[in-house]
């Protein structure tokens, strides 16, 4: 790479990653079935990978992603499916394209691909055999234009420059421009060499019968590069045909995919975000300190900042939308994915996707791939039977695993659904109370749903043996968290022998939140509006005391009760007779949080904390209310666990 | 006044390369299009004095959008933007009404010396 090219690297690695994934997609799609319009676009993939990398100097990519052409364009002349073994060598192929961009992306040298190129090549001389034939289109020769007058007869030499690249092509152009001149004949190569691009010493010999003279015949190919003409001799004359030239046109198809997009460096787009949630919360403000102006001047300042607070929403609108972006940008990487996992396990599984377009905060999509991921590796892994405990089961030896995806109001709703061998919430508490993280009581007392969920507890798994220990279970616990982080939900639903379906339940942006301020002590923290179920106010009494452990009586029986002072290790004050609990799911079921006071709620844009405050259990992060006072926003699940 | 280029190419990294060399050129490039319906219409709204086409592209490749920029106008000089195994494409291309094509890797002096001898500017 030369310092002249070095400036479009950053463009080069982001623009050929992308072909690079969409390659990947295609194939897999290919391989389950080989539409017209996959090969045309794994082709085209292809392709803009090879121009790019040999405009950077990346010789090696260049030479790879050609033999990868070059096969993919024998399956598109074939029309034939793709074998598994080819499908493997295609997709091994674009990894080592995609870990050659890694490689241009750190200014690693970028090794040869000798083995795999030789690979490509012994395939593509397979197949070419094949096939039976090198591929050659139907001969036409250049159009020419109707003449009419008196024709002489000129043999004519052209010299194509050794420098041209091809030949081929620039004999082609000579030829466009002498045959605008009149008709072409006794042409050296012959018309079908000379689509081959085999010219001997690069000279082109042809005899013109044309009514122009010999200086218009000299300047034909004035205008053109790398071409020389050598000789013309004028001979004696005779008489030629006249031949229409082929119809051009060809019926214009339409696009819907016109509209007009510019790239934007996604930490701009953050910045963007930060900035405008900073202005809203100069505005709040300045509206407080409208308040301590004298009456006079209050309606003033109220109706700018009023308009102020406008367009401050309108532009944050803006903002947020120029961040969603589709749920494609995760799930077109998954059937590639979906497509190894299966074949790990000797499985046959499908994947079929559906409302990709829905669009998110990129945030948030930029934080589920890996959760999704680990579902549908526990789907694919333990999930879908081998094909032959299938067919004893009669279902079809094609497993099958569906995502979904919904707009739901101001939610999205994500559902994985396999239709495998499903969950055993009994074995799912048994192992539960086997690794002594619930009593064998509680665990007669779960509700079907409640026993499912617990796969999401650190090491809790229904697999048999030992040999799978590392199975099911084991990472969900990571999943529900990072959903949770995200101020999304999992839910379970299985059932034995049909399957189990995963609903991932997602905010479409993270950044403002809906909070419960609440009083403890002199202190103002922020709850989640979301993970609030609901407020009461009892008077002390209510609350049954078990010694020191007190539990409020609920619809869906005792809930245990956790001063929000003591969890903070604030100084509590005297409890008043009456006070306000909420109930909040926690990780080991809902609780009911005790608060001094209820604040109310506000819409507030949440920042994420940073060191050394991100280190601190259950803090979620921070927000500064109108007054200028920080307020932490508590993550109430983690609170309990420390 | 210095020569309008249309850009068509469905990489922006491509567009962006093909814009510099135009710039160090003295040319002006006056418009991009990333597919070739979208090159059919830029074409027609822009009428530059040159356009250079990539070949293979989306929803309409660059031959067949070149055929219908032809139709459009039959002056429009279109170049091709070719590469290592395309040359029977540039044939279709030429066939199709393109003027004359570069080659892939492009260098600058080659593009331009290509690019001023087919507007005759030498």
């Amino acid at each position: 790479m030369s310092a002249e090219t070095s400036k479009y690297l950053g463009l080069f690695v982001s623009e050929a990653t992308e072909h690079l994934e969409a390659l990947t997609a295609d194939l897999v799609q290919l391989e389950k079935e080989p539409t017209r319009q996959a090969v045309e676009s794994t082709f085209r993939h292809a392709h803009s990978i090879k121009g790019m990398a040999a405009s950077m100097g990346f010789a090696a990519t260049a030479a790879l992603a050609h033999r990868l052409e070059d096969l993919i364009q024998l399956v598109q002349r074939d029309g034939s499916q793709l074998t598994r073994e080819l499908g493997d060598l295609l997709l091994s192929a674009a990894d080592a394209l995609l870990a050659d961009v890694r490689c241009a992306e750190k200014g690693e040298p970028i090794a040869t691909h000798h083995e795999l190129e030789a690979k490509l090549s012994a395939q593509l001389s397979l197949l070419s055999s094949a096939s039976g034939r090198p591929h050659t289109k139907p001969s036409t020769p250049p159009s020419r234009l109707s003449r009419v007058g008196p024709a002489r007869r000129f043999a004519i030499r052209v010299q194509i420059s050794p420098s041209c690249q091809q030949p081929g092509a620039r004999a082609f152009v000579a030829l466009k421009h002498f045959s605008k001149l009149g008709d072409i004949l006794e042409l050296k190569p012959a018309m079908q060499e000379l689509r081959s691009g085999h010219i001997p010493d690069g000279v082109l010999s042809f005899e013109l019968e044309s009514p122009a003279d010999e200086p218009a015949i000299r300047a034909a190919l004035t205008s053109l590069p790398e071409v020389e003409l050598s000789s013309v001799v004028a001979q004696k004359k005779s008489v030629w045909g006249q031949q229409q030239p082929a119809p051009l046109s060809q019926p214009a198809a339409n696009s819907s995919d016109n509209s007009r997009t510019v790239r934007i460096k996604t930490e701009l787009l953050d910045y963007f975000l930060e900035t405008v949630g900073e202005l809203s919360l100069a505005t709040a403000r300045i509206r407080e300190i409208g308040k301590t102006l004298p009456p006079p001047v209050q309606p003033t300042l109220e109706e700018g900042v009023g308009r102020l607070h406008g367009l401050v929403k309108d532009l944050h609108d803006k903002v947020m939308s120029a961040r969603m972006t589709p749920l494609s940008t995760v799930t077109d990487r998954l059937p590639r994915a979906v497509r190894d996992l299966a074949r790990r396990r000797d499985r046959n599984v499908e994947l079929v996707v559906s409302g990709a377009e829905v669009e998110l905060d990129r945030t948030i999509l930029d934080n589920l791939s890996e959760p999704i991921l680990h579902i549908l590796r526990n789907c694919v892994d333990h999930g879908i039977e081998s094909p032959d405990e299938r067919r004893a089961a009669n279902k079809s030896e094609m497993g099958r695993v569906a995502i979904s995806v919904r707009r739901e109001r101001d939610r999205v709703s994500l559902e994985i659904e396999d239709d495998g061998r499903g969950m055993d919430g009994a074995k799912l508490a048994q192992s539960a109370v086997a690794k002594g993280l619930l009593s064998a009581e509680a665990a007669e007392r779960l509700s079907e749903r409640e026993a499912l969920m617990l796969c999401c507890l650190p090491g809790v798994s229904t697999a048999a043996n030992v040999s799978e220990i590392s199975g099911r279970g084991v990472g969900m616990d990571a999943v529900k968290r990072a959903l949770e982080e995200l101020g999304g939900t999992l839910e379970l639903h299985s059932q034995a022998g049909v399957g189990t379906r995963f609903t991932l339940q997602l905010p479409l942006t993270v950044s403002m939140v809906n909070l419960m301020l609440v009083a403890v002590g002199r202190e103002i923290v922020g709850l989640p509006v979301a993970k609030v179920l609901s407020a009461l106010e009892l008077p002390a009494s209510d609350i049954l005391k078990t010694g020191e452990a007190g539990f409020l009586p609920h619809s869906k029986g005792l809930l245990p009760v956790h001063p929000l002072s003591q969890l903070l290790g604030f100084p509590s004050g005297d409890a008043p007779a009456t006070r306000p609990y909420l109930v909040m799911e926690g990780d080991q079921g809902r609780v009911a949080l005790a608060v001094d006071r209820l604040l109310g709620q506000e819409e507030a844009v949440l920042k994420t904390l940073t060191r050394p405050l991100d280190l601190v259990p259950g803090l979620v992060g921070v927000t500064i209310l109108g007054t200028g006072r920080p307020v932490f926003i508590l993550d109430v699940p983690r609170l309990l666990a420390t | 006044m210095p020569k309008r280029v249309l850009v068509v190419d469905d990489a922006i990294f491509m567009r962006n390369m093909i814009k510099d060399i135009f710039a160090s050129g003295g040319f002006e490039v006056v418009g991009e299009a990333s597919n070739g319906v979208e090159a059919v219409e830029k074409h027609k709204e822009l009428r530059p004095d040159l356009t250079t086409m990539d070949i293979v592209m989306p929803f309409k490749s660059g031959i067949d959008a070149t055929r219908e920029i032809i139709k459009q106008d039959e002056h429009a000089v279109v170049i091709m933007c070719s590469a290592l195994g395309q040359e029977s494409l540039v044939m279709e291309a030429i066939e199709a009404g393109a003027s004359d094509f570069i080659v892939k890797p492009f260098r600058a002096e080659d593009v331009l010396a290509v690019v001023k001898k087919v507007l005759g500017e030498n």
